[in-house]
């Protein structure tokens, strides 16, 4: 493989969402060199929890105990959904691989078991997921007890707005008994009117307020079993904060998501520079692919970036396109319809705009529109309009691809893991296959 | 000459000469530039003087002091680091003038007891004063030459006393050059010198003045007899006897002589014209008129520079009592000499020629300190003037290459700062800290008052492109991730001191088309350039980029209605 | 090797120490270094009038052009200010105009020709160091071994990153492989990517030394002996809020001093 030093590389990356990156760690597992270009993506957004496949069929709103049962139901009756085109061992493998770099990274997640689990929102309903963050483990834990939900204590902080520990209570409430919930005062920001979660993760990476805080709650703890907070507990070093929680209290302590965008997103956002960091991958952040041309068959690809003094070009020999999309630009909707936004590629879409969205706006079936996406072949390539793939070293992964609805089969990360895994497989046997030194 | 007129005349302006230093040293322990200089009274500054003088006198500092008579008066050392042409340029003025002085103008009383059967009219006299003549004016030449060379858009302000002096100076010599041209050429100061000498017997007279006419450049018009060598012999012989001891051949004075050749053919007009008198009458008052004046024309420098550099010496800087900082403070403004070294290795001289403000530039940065303190500068009349000097302050960027570049040895970034102080007292701060003054939303309602709302005008996009782009925030979700990576506002527990708005919510009021509320709030000002949150916005947007523009627009915009007044 | 050595305004004057260790260590390293007639690097203006600060950062840029050489700075906010006005110089082409008439007035011009390199990548690379590194570089004979040092990075080496492009700005590793170098121990410090306070230093001093205070703090916790620096401006920063304080409690050392001694140069020529 190329040795990868200034603006050259095996496999460039276009996009820094949860599908680019997965995709450039997986690159850099396989010893290829790396660039990857673009920023945060919708990561920010996420509650850093790591959906595989929680609903299918989406029209039904069917939730699944087993993520891998969902997915042999989803391979029989929706074969052209990307995540069946992938092997299940694969996503199992895809998976452990991701979360161990992400404990690597400072970001730890309970051990991923063959099931989905049952985490607490910031609204007080219960989300189905796959990996769980260790500092939420607890609270899933608390929920999924057979013995019935054991007393517990929500504390959260004046001036925080997009957390209610009452609302939460008062939603779980009767199916909870013994959850009762605590205001206190945020040590420090006692004058501060609205508080932002981040800050206060921050501040508790100091010694000091951890200390002050879990003398504020001790004395509220009661008869309770663990203790739930907003996701607060640190941001780079959440891991020592939590346990630090923990010890302090002397009880489980899980976090809560709050609302996007959370100090949840912002760690797997850092946990995921970091990894790249580790593994040498080459981040150009705050630019973007202008123009991807081909030189010879299959030759290299030259990238042209936008957002550098003079532009930068950049040569690879293979380029994974996760670019997302609609709302990471990966995809432009206009007049004439749906495309592409870099190549023009052709998006297999309803035939008319009409044909976008349901009648009802909240149909659960979802809408067409999010189901648009690029055709792909066998070895991930997006197709062309005469059906071929569009450049013999192309590749797309993530939400950019046609045929799924992420956001309500409760797949996204899922879906970026798994279908980067399988497509960096096929790039690895093609780079190798193509005689690299 | 009268002597009494003469001794009356150099009296008088001794005497003026000296009530004028005395007026203008006065200055050094009353002027106050700096808040911690209010503090003090003249007469602890007078008292700071004699105490740092003592101890200075009586400790090792001594020794700088020395030195520095030396390297940094007399040789010009600092000048010599900065600019070598106007360096030998001084040096050639002082050394020429200050001969001139003691050799010649003090000649009763330096030169003739010092060298016994001195003449002003032998060797090696005459050469040397034309030599210390043309030392001074080859000194102007090239002083004037470095001068133009290092020309800038903005030339510290010289003013009229600058060409004054220049021009006295040139004067004196001038009429030094031509008193003593005309003295070798007149055939009258001949006659009367041959007089007094009692050589009246035309035997003797003749060949004289044959000699006198063919080696010594008197222009006779009558002279009877062709200059044969018996002839010249026989004048040697009587020159001999009565002139020599006083009178060296001129040719040594290779200014005058050539002078004095030209003027042959008018020798007799001039002899008419009784030219030596009023020669001598303009050399000798133009100097009275230079000595009178002193204190108030840039020759004063030489008085107040030295000074200065010697205080320097006498004790290092840090040391400096409030007391004495505020005199050498009053002492800098007399002791700068205006050679705008410092204007042209100022760190942001480029940005003062793009600005068209020359008070960034330390030169008239002084200047207007020392208007600042004088008060004249907060007169009525005088706003823009004073606005402009507090935008030049606040710009400085205290790099101290002024300092370093100033051949007197000036601690101008202590001075920019006390002048800092003193605007900052006169309601003329920072903008970070004139902005304060008012919430953001009454400084919108300023602006609404003032018409000057909202409008996407051409100077806008210059100043903050980005916020009058729609297209460069409307992609804004209001996620919060920026303010959830802003330190400020992370920061900002205590609320005296904290930040009103989020960047979010800048962001959002641009988003509302309310650009006016933003101009004047805290965030934008508070706001550490970070870039915490241009980096991690999930939608690409410049939010550190347009709060640093906004803050352009709102010295702009926000100046013209702050309608700033003198404190009366 | 050669550059031209921009040190910006607060160096010559507040942190000649700076300057000495860096022309020490790069001398070591056989670097030359031009000193050319620059000026402010632009930051200041940047409250006060766009086109003012990229005029007076291309003056700079110009005059490194017409030498033929890069340029090269210790200071951060520098090479932040510098790149930036390539950006905007890049990017606005009216705006490119009206700066290359005020340069024309002096007999410059830019054209993009001189690149703005910070000491640390060029250091980085000089010694040798790659990535996750863990011995010292060839050049250290004198290692610093069990040192655990800080490293701040300082704002605007980081970001924006399509402007500063010097490391990755969310997770940089480039500062922590350079202290491994030198044989010391970098130390994990939560606030290392953090502002030092110092821009709010004349606007907002209370806050300016929350954040300041905060940091040190934080450092100290983490376990560092020494906070390294690579910027005047953070370093006098740190070195100001300390000095009230009766012994400074965290000690800040510049990292060309710190590579200075590792590699056994006179504590004198590192201004130490
Ligand atoms: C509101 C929200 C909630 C979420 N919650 C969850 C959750 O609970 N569980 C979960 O598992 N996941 C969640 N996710 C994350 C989700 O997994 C991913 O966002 C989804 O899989 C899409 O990822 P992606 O990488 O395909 O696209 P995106 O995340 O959209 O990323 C696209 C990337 O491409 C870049 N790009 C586009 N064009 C270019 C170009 N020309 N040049 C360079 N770069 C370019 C963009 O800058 C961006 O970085 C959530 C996401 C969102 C938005
Ligand atoms: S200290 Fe200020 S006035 Fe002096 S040279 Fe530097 S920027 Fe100019
Ligand atoms: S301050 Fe010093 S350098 Fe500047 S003009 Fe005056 S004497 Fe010259
Ligand atoms: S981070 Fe960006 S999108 Fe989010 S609120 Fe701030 S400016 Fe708006
Ligand atoms: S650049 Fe300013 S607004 Fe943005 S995060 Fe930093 S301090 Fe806050």
């Amino acid at each position: 493989m190329t040795s990868g030093r200034g603006n050259s590389c095996d496999v460039a990356v276009i996009g820094a969402g949860m599908a680019g990156m997965a995709a450039a760690l997986f690159a850099a597992e396989r010893g290829l060199s790396c660039i990857q270009v673009g920023s945060g993506g919708g990561i920010l957004f996420a509650s850093g929890l790591l959906d595989l496949l929680g609903v299918h069929p989406v029209a039904e709103g069917r939730l699944w105990r087993s993520p891998y049962a969902a997915l042999a139901a989803l391979a029989r009756e929706q074969p052209g959904h990307p995540l069946a085109r992938v092997d299940p061992g694969a996503i199992r493998t895809a998976f452990e691989s991701f979360v161990a770099a992400l404990g690597e990274a400072g970001l730890a997640y309970a051990p991923l078991r063959g099931r989905n689990r049952s985490v607490l929102t910031a609204l007080g309903t219960l989300k189905t997921t796959f990996g769980v963050p260790l500092s939420m483990v607890a609270g899933a834990n608390l929920l999924e007890a057979p013995g019935g939900r054991q007393p517990c204590l929500l504390v959260d902080f004046r001036g925080l707005r997009e957390f209610s520990a009452r609302q939460i209570a008062a939603t779980l409430g009767d199916r909870w008994p013994g959850l009762r919930c605590q205001r206190i005062d945020f040590p420090g920001f006692e004058a501060v009117p609205e508080l932002y979660a981040a800050h206060l993760a921050r501040a508790l990476e100091s010694g000091e307020t951890r200390e002050r805080t879990i003398a504020l709650i001790q004395p509220l703890l009661g008869d309770a079993h663990a203790v739930g907070l907003p996701a607060v507990l640190g941001l780079g070093h959440s891991r020592a904060v939590h346990a630090a929680f923990e010890a302090g209290l002397g009880l489980p302590v899980f976090e809560i998501p709050t609302m996007p965008t959370s100090v949840p997103g912002l760690r797997l956002l850092g946990a995921l520079e970091r990894v790249m960091a580790a593994r040498g991958v080459r981040r150009r952040h705050l630019s973007s692919v202008r123009a991807l041309a081909r030189n010879g068959n299959p030759g290299t690809m030259t990238l042209e970036l936008d957002g550098v003094p003079g532009g930068e070009r950049l040569s690879a020999r293979a380029v994974v396109l996760a670019t997302g999309r609609f709302s990471g630009r990966g995809l432009t909707a206009d007049r004439g319809g749906v495309r592409e936004s870099l190549l023009g590629l052709p998006v297999q879409q309803p035939a008319s705009r009409e044909a976008w969205h349901q009648r009802d706006f909240l149909d659960p079936s979802g809408h067409a529109i999010n189901r648009a996406g690029l055709r792909i072949d066998a070895a991930w390539r997006p197709l062309d309009a005469s059906g071929q793939p569009a450049m013999p070293r192309l590749y797309a992964v993530g939400s950019i691809l046609a045929g799924q609805d992420w956001m309500r089969a409760k797949c996204g990360s899922g879906l970026a893991i798994a279908t980067a895994w399988a497509a960096m497989e096929q790039v690895a046997d093609h780079l190798g296959g193509a005689g690299a030194g | 000459m009268s002597r009494t007129l003469f001794h009356m005349a150099l009296y008088a302006a001794l005497a003026l000469g000296a009530l004028g230093l005395l007026w203008r040293m006065a200055a050094w322990f009353r002027v106050r530039i700096g808040p911690d200089a209010r503090a003090v009274t003249p007469a602890e500054r007078v008292g700071a003087l004699f105490r740092g003088a003592a101890s200075a006198l009586f400790s090792r500092r001594l020794l700088h002091v020395v030195a520095a008579l030396f390297l940094d008066v007399l040789l010009q050392r600092r000048l010599y680091a900065n600019d070598k042409l106007r360096w030998l340029g001084h040096l050639l003025m002082f050394f020429g003038f200050m001969l001139l002085l003691l050799l010649h103008a003090l000649a009763p009383v330096v030169t003739v007891p010092l060298f016994p059967g001195y003449e002003s009219t032998l060797a090696p006299w005459l050469f040397l004063r034309n030599l210390c003549g043309a030392m001074v004016l080859i000194g102007i030449a090239l002083f004037l030459y470095g001068v133009w060379r290092r020309r800038t858009r903005f030339a510290p302000v010289r003013g009229p006393m600058a060409a004054a002096f220049i021009a006295l100076l040139g004067f004196v010599l001038m009429t030094g050059f031509l008193l003593e041209a005309d003295k070798i050429a007149s055939p009258q100061a001949f006659h009367r010198m041959a007089q007094e000498n009692g050589v009246t017997d035309p035997a003797e007279l003749e060949p004289l003045r044959a000699l006198w006419a063919a080696e010594y450049g008197v222009a006779f018009s009558d002279l009877r007899q062709p200059l044969t060598p018996e002839l010249l012999e026989k004048g040697r012989a009587v020159h001999a006897e009565g002139c020599e001891s006083c009178h060296a051949r001129p040719q040594s004075a290779f200014v005058s002589y050539p002078i004095a050749r030209a003027l042959a053919s008018v020798a007799g007009a001039l002899d008419a014209a009784r030219a030596d008198v009023w020669l001598l009458y303009l050399h000798v008052f133009a100097c009275f008129v230079g000595l009178a004046t002193l204190p108030f024309t840039r020759f004063y420098h030489a008085v107040a520079a030295p000074v200065s550099l010697l205080v320097d010496a006498a004790a290092p800087k840090r040391e400096f009592s409030a007391a004495a900082r505020a005199s050498r403070r009053a002492l800098a403004l007399d002791a700068c000499v205006r050679c705008g070294l410092c204007d042209t290795d100022c760190s942001v001289a480029p940005l003062a020629r793009h600005l068209g403000n020359p008070t960034l530039l330390p030169s008239h940065k002084l200047i207007a300190t020392g208007a600042l303190a004088g008060g004249s500068l907060l007169a009525s009349g005088h706003e823009d003037d004073a606005l402009r000097a507090a935008e030049g302050a606040f710009l400085c960027t205290d790099c101290g290459r002024c300092t370093s570049a100033c051949p007197v040895g000036l601690d101008l970034e202590d001075l920019w700062e006390a002048g800092r102080g003193d605007l900052a007292a006169a309601n003329l701060p920072a903008p970070a800290q004139w902005v304060r003054a008012r919430t953001a939303s009454a400084w919108a309602e300023l602006l609404r008052q003032g018409q000057s709302a909202h409008v996407l005008s051409d100077p806008d996009a210059a100043l903050a492109p980005l916020s009058a782009d729609r297209n460069s925030f409307s992609r804004c979700v209001q996620c919060q991730t920026c303010t959830n990576v802003c330190p400020v506002v992370a920061h900002s527990t205590d609320p005296g001191c904290g930040v009103d708005l989020t960047p979010q919510k800048v962001m959002n009021l641009l988003r509302l088309g309310m650009r006016d509320f933003t101009l004047g709030s805290r965030m934008v000002w508070d706001c550490a350039t970070c870039y915490q949150c241009q980096e991690n916005c999930p939608e690409g947007i410049r939010v550190a980029d347009i709060m640093v523009e906004l803050r352009a627009l709102a010295v702009h915009r926000l100046g013209a209605v702050r309608n700033w007044k003198a404190p009366s | 090797m050669k550059y031209a050595l921009f040190l910006g305004c607060k160096i010559p004057s507040r942190l000649p120490a700076y300057e000495a260790s860096t022309r020490a260590v790069l001398a070591h390293l056989g670097v030359t270094l031009v000193d050319l007639e620059f000026t402010c690097c632009g930051y200041p203006a940047r409250n006060v009038s766009r086109d003012g600060f990229v005029v007076s950062a291309a003056r700079n840029l110009a005059l490194a052009e017409r030498a033929g050489l890069d340029v090269l700075t210790p200071c951060t906010c520098c090479l932040g200010t510098l790149r930036h006005a390539q950006v905007l110089l890049d990017e606005d082409a009216p705006l490119r105009s009206r700066v290359a008439q005020a340069l024309a007035a002096d007999g410059l011009a830019w054209s993009g020709k001189a690149a703005v390199e910070h000491v640390l990548p060029l250091l980085a690379r000089l010694i040798g160091t790659n990535k996750g590194a863990t011995v010292p570089a060839a050049a250290v004979s004198v290692p610093r071994t069990g040192l655990r040092v800080a490293a701040q990075y300082g704002c605007h080496a980081l970001r924006p990153a399509n402007v500063a492009r010097f490391d990755n700005p969310m997770a940089p590793t480039i500062f922590e492989t350079l202290i491994r170098a030198t044989g010391a121990t970098p130390v994990d410090w939560p606030r290392r990517l953090d502002c030092c306070g110092d821009p709010l230093h004349e606007g907002n001093p209370p806050l300016a030394e929350h954040m300041t205070r905060a940091k040190i703090a934080d450092a100290l916790a983490s376990g560092a002996e020494v906070l390294c620096t690579a910027c005047p401006h953070c370093h006098l920063r740190f070195d100001a809020v300390q000095s009230g304080a009766p012994d400074p409690s965290l000690r800040t050392l510049l990292y060309t001093q710190l590579l200075g001694q590792a590699m056994g140069l006179p504590a004198k020529s590192l201004g130490l």
